[in-house]
């Protein structure tokens, strides 16, 4: 998965048409629990790794999310 | 701990739900989050109905009304219980021990043998080892396992991460040893440096019940529960399935002799449609074979589960031909574990309801 496909998965998660890297993605309406969730699914299932909530509470903005991503993707 | 038996056998499953529905539509009421999420919470993880006893209700409750039932339809007699293994979170008192209630109760032998084991989400796995240990032993032809939970009277229901899910029930498994029945494998696994993900924190000898400990506070995001109520980490819990039980599966399918292909059906713990999804996709295995519907019918009862998965979906069958299945539990402890055998021509597999007292 690349990063524009990572952006549209985010998208889809948060219930917004798109999303912008310089986003703080608590300023998201929709950031919530279920939100957390489905982005450690994605880390799981898509990236193959385990995403920890400690490591997810250390992130701000969409850009920083997905620099996590690619630092510990495994696949 | 990986284990292996011969020629033993399920006979039998009763299922016993409390008549009480509660719907996640009203649930929703309760909770400090804006209905969109709320709506979609219930889209992901299959929240609908569910199960919940009334005030004052025991899992033991549950367990003797669906005992008195199969005594009444001659499907089984109380002298020839040899062993009951009662199985629960929420048992009736700490002292006595519940099995010895439910002795009393059921008018079991005096050599029949007791007893309680304290475990939840994989409980199913725990109580059917235990009886097919018991089994082993000369003279001991048929065991009753019991998962028998009612821990939505430890869920707060402003709790929007577990007050939808919850569920109680009882449910029956009857075990026998049955010549040709073939192998049974089996695996537990334990981690209990993450025993505190799943947890009551108050109301044991740690940290007992008092007035303080019954005061609800708010999470970061709005959920309300005190000490005394059911908290788990639902990421950590998740990511404990992912990584864990897969691997544990995969070993435990090759020691039966077989890869994920081989396996007829799969039974696993029901925590939420959303986690069977992700598991079943791990596995390589389709939804079909892995029902995932336990949770929006009668809510998450912990040990209880994995009958009423079965119960829900394959009553029919099960009584008509035997497959090969799979089941597995995960959760507090934390426990995981599987077992593959042969299972079905039951005797019985039915599911009944456990009528409301109140007008």
């Amino acid at each position: 998965m690349d990063k524009n496909a990572f952006l549209d998965e985010l998208a889809n998660i948060l219930d917004e048409a798109n999303v912008e890297d310089a986003a703080n993605l608590r300023d998201y309406p929709s950031w919530d629990s279920l939100a957390v969730l489905s982005i450690v699914a994605l880390a799981d299932s898509k990236f193959g790794f385990t995403l920890k909530f400690p490591d997810v509470k250390g992130l701000t903005t969409v850009a920083d999310l997905w620099a996590f991503f690619e630092k510990n993707r495994t696949k | 701990m990986k284990f292996k038996f011969k020629d033993k056998a399920i006979t039998g499953m009763m299922v016993v739900v409390p008549e009480q529905e509660r719907l996640f539509v009203d649930d929703m009421k309760m909770f400090n989050a804006p209905e969109n999420r709320s709506r979609k919470l219930a889209m992901v993880m299959g929240y609908n109905a569910h199960r919940v006893v009334e005030d004052g209700v025991c899992a033991s409750d549950l367990a003797e009304y669906g005992f008195k039932n199969l005594f009444e339809t001659g499907k089984i007699k109380p002298e020839e219980i040899d062993a009951l293994v009662y199985v629960t979170l929420s048992p009736d008192h700490f002292m006595p021990p519940t099995s010895c209630i439910l002795h009393g109760k059921l008018g079991l032998r005096r050599d029949c043998f007791c007893t309680d084991i304290a475990q939840g989400c994989c409980g199913f796995i725990v109580g059917l080892l235990q009886a097919l240990q018991l089994l082993e032993q000369q003279g001991v032809n048929k065991v009753a396992v019991v998962n028998a939970d009612v821990l939505s009277r430890k869920v707060s229901p402003k709790d929007r991460n577990s007050y939808p899910l919850i569920g109680d029930a009882a449910t029956i498994t009857i075990v026998e040893n049955r010549p040709g029945a073939g192998d049974v494998v089996a695996d537990v696994r334990f981690d209990g440096t993450r025993s505190m993900a799943l947890k009551v924190p108050a109301g044991g000898f740690r940290q007992p019940s008092t007035p303080e400990t019954a005061i609800m506070s708010a999470d970061e995001e709005g959920n309300e529960r005190a000490p005394d109520n059911l908290v788990m980490d639902g990421t950590a819990v998740f990511n404990f399935v992912m990584a864990d039980v897969p691997p544990m599966l995969s070993d435990l399918v090759m020691d039966a002799g077989k890869d994920f292909a081989g396996i007829d059906k799969y039974y696993f713990h029901q925590p939420n449609r959303f986690m069977l999804q992700k598991l079943a996709e791990k596995l390589d295995v389709p939804y079909e074979k892995m029902p995932n519907n336990v949770v929006e019918h009668y809510g998450n009862s912990s040990g209880a589960t994995i009958p009423s998965a079965m119960a829900l979906n394959d009553f029919e069958s099960l009584c008509r031909e035997t497959k090969k299945v799979c089941f597995s539990g995960f959760g507090v402890g934390l426990t995981y574990g599987g077992i593959v055998m042969n299972c079905g021509n039951f005797d019985f597999c039915e599911t009944i309801n456990y009528p409301n007292k109140g007008e």
